[in-house]
């Protein structure tokens, strides 16, 4: 990592036009975060039938706002932050221009508010404006025309952003010829190449299908096509959300366990694999499509299972570095190491807890992937069970507790309570372990997800283990101790910013890895090869089913119920494209 | 080694997760554990907690 400067002096003060750039990426962050635990909240209580004060009818738009506040607003707006930080931070460098950035988050909160108000605007109903398409907005749900407008400018908006940052780089390797990419750029670049790759999918989708359907300008669309657009961004998505928390646990966690990341090298090849191997899998949202063909849905489950090997290097890597942090703060034994590590710092214990949701987090998510065992659980409430260990707490709650390290060095002052924020990870935990695994029993259990009344007359489900209610009970717990961790820390955050500032400010270094990135080969750092790959792949995995797609929907707008599809579909499509291109060429040509 | 509040609570999240499927390894032995009987197991514990935290905590006689 490129920073020697050392302790001396906090990051505000060596980039203060940065620093504002990044507060407000993080108050538009936080903002969502609260709203959207809010809604979590009503949600929770509602459908297990505790309390409820919406009408059901609107619980749709709660969760529409929920969705797209908390997995795409809260995660996206600290990542665009915490990027824009470890930009500056890992060349050692201010951004190109101040202007540009702050233009970015311009259009990327201006599209922002705009979806907000079309999918507040639900509860509204003589506005005649609503968005209640869910958090994957496919068709045939149909929002109004400003909430695909003001989503198409944030997505550009991200694109900008990503363009700030390989402008960033570009300055540096200009005066740094021949030197390895520091780690977290190289991090930022690799997440940003998979980023444009997978935003393509669906700004195809909102710009030349959903747009002009939701004006008017054309009858209809192919909902499938629709939906394999959509997974084809939303698997990468994922990883999205994921790598800022990733590059936490490789750059952060290990200093603030005490030592220093175990391997430079590997944390790279674990960021090269996301790009190549996260695009060409969403077909495994869709095992249950019957626009499909089998083959294709077996070809991406296979890819989805060699997906997992990242992760899993991840585990390593975190917890080995862990480890060595605390044999350095003199941890012994084999196991009693754990006990020596800082668990009062609550940016490091947040972050520690995420990691073990995550693992099992991790574990419901190989029962999604798998083809068959994924029939029992699909579309159930299982499904929520598992992406709030993952996304909801592998990925907000490491945001969270790493803020508890980066604000400060952002405002310059102290973490307003370090024994609030130690309450508030800890509370966080506990609710989630109530709240998902009672969803995932309950999903094993039958009970759909995202609706408001899940209880159906005349019929029983059962569980193996307890009963419906207890469920219920601890579903509507968990929800309610997760939101109130929530008000902890924007309260503890507001006070932060709020505070004086400190004469012994947060220290941003970050130590070397016990393994630098000589360890590696320079291939690594050939993005342009890696890109190359990562494009190959998604070719080789998407044309044909979308070529079968296409041919079974009734063409590109037709609005027909897709039929079941075989794999000849989307050859033979393919073929007479092909044939009848070669042909017209030759006609041409004669 | 002292038991600080920060240990504390991390041992006290850590048994919740343990307390709830506590009821699925019970199972296996064909032992039906009432939710009750969880409450109360993990209230034991936290208990438990409580009095060593009295004993062994940041500030009593006896911590090292
Ligand atoms: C206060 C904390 C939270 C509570 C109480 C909560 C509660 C819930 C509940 C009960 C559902 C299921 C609704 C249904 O299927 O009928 C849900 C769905 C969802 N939650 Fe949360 N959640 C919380 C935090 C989060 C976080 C931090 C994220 C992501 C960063 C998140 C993302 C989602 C998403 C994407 C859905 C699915 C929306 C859909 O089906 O379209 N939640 N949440
Ligand atoms: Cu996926």
């Amino acid at each position: 990592m490129a920073t020697a400067s050392g302790p001396a002096r906090t990051f505000v003060e060596r980039f203060p036009s940065e620093a504002g750039v990044i507060k407000a990426n993080l108050l538009v962050s936080f903002v969502a975060l609260g709203i959207g635990a809010f809604f979590g909240l009503i949600q929770a209580l509602h459908r297990t039938d505790i309390l409820r004060v919406i009408d059901s009818a609107d619980y749709y738009t709660m969760l529409t706002g929920h969705g797209v506040l908390l997995a795409i607003v809260f995660t996206i707006f600290f990542l665009t932050g915490f990027f824009h930080w470890a930009t500056a931070r890992s060349l050692d460098q201010p951004a190109v221009s101040t202007l540009y950035s702050w233009a970015w988050f311009g259009l990327m909160t201006t599209g922002t508010v705009l979806a907000t108000i079309a999918i507040l605007g639900g509860l509204v109903p003589n506005l005649g404006i609503s968005a209640d398409v869910l958090f994957t907005f496919y068709a045939p749900l149909q929002a109004h025309p400003i909430f695909y407008i003001g989503l198409a400018m944030f997505i550009v908006g991200t694109w900008l952003a990503g363009a700030d940052w390989f402008l960033s780089y570009r300055a540096w390797r200009s005066d740094n010829k021949g030197e390895r990419i520091p780690l977290q750029m190289f991090m930022v670049l690799t997440t940003m190449i998979m980023w444009y790759l997978a935003t393509l999918g669906v700004a195809v989708s909102v710009v030349f299908f959903l747009i002009p359907w939701s004006l008017g300008l054309i009858p209809s669309v192919n909902p499938l096509l629709t939906r394999t657009l959509f997974w084809y961004f939303g698997h990468p998505i994922v990883y999205f959300w994921l790598m800022p928390a990733y590059m936490m646990w490789y750059t952060i966690l290990p200093k603030l366990s005490g030592g220093r990341l175990f391997s430079d090298p590997l944390a790279r090849v674990v960021f090269l694999l996301f790009l190549l191997l996260s695009t060409p899998v969403g077909i495994h949202h869709q095992y249950l499509d019957p626009g499909i063909a089998e083959g294709f849905k077996f070809i991406a489950m296979t890819n989805t299972m060699f997906l997992l090997l990242p992760s899993l290097l991840t585990a390593f890597t975190a917890v080995a570095s862990m480890e060595h942090g605390a044999r350095q703060r003199g941890g012994e034994g084999y196991l009693r190491w754990l006990g020596a590590l800082p668990w009062r710092d609550p940016a490091f214990t947040g972050m520690a807890l995420a990691g073990i949701l995550f693992a099992a987090g991790g574990f419901s998510g190989m029962i999604n992937a798998g083809m068959n065992i994924n029939y029992l659980i699909h579309n159930t409430l299982w499904v929520p069970g598992h992406f709030h260990l993952t996304v909801g707490t592998a990925v907000a709650l490491t945001m969270m507790a790493g803020s508890y390290w980066l604000v400060p060095q952002l405002t310059g002052t102290k973490l307003y309570s370090r024994p609030i924020g130690l309450l508030q990870v800890i509370m966080w935990f506990i609710g989630m372990v109530f709240m998902s695994n009672a969803m995932h029993r309950a999903g094993l259990a039958g009970i759909p997800r995202r609706t408001a009344e899940p209880q159906y007359q005349n019929f029983e489900f059962l569980t193996p283990i307890g009963s419906i209610f207890e469920l219920r009970v601890q579903i509507a717990l968990g929800g309610t101790l997760l939101f109130l961790s929530v008000v902890l820390f924007l309260f503890n955050m507001l006070l932060t910013s709020l505070g004086e500032k400190s004469d012994r400010p947060v220290d941003e270094y970050l130590p070397e890895p016990l393994s630098g990135p000589e360890g590696s080969p320079r291939v690594l750092d050939n993005l342009g090869l890696w890109t190359g790959i990562a494009v190959v792949l998604v070719i080789l995995a998407y044309t044909l089913p979308l070529a079968g797609i296409i041919q079974n929907g009734g063409g590109l707008f037709g609005g027909g119920l897709p039929i079941p599809a075989t794999v000849s579909a989307g050859l033979d499509f393919v073929t007479t494209l092909v044939t009848t291109t070669v042909n017209t060429l030759l006609e041409v040509a004669a | 080694m002292k038991l600080t509040k920060a240990r504390a609570l991390v041992i006290i999240a850590f048994s919740v997760p343990i307390a709830i499927e506590l009821r699925t390894v019970a199972g296996f032995f064909n032992i039906d554990l009432p939710l009750i009987a969880i409450a109360v197991i993990e209230f034991l514990f936290l208990a438990l907690m409580f009095v060593l935290y009295g004993l062994y905590g940041e500030g009593s006689e006896s911590a090292s």
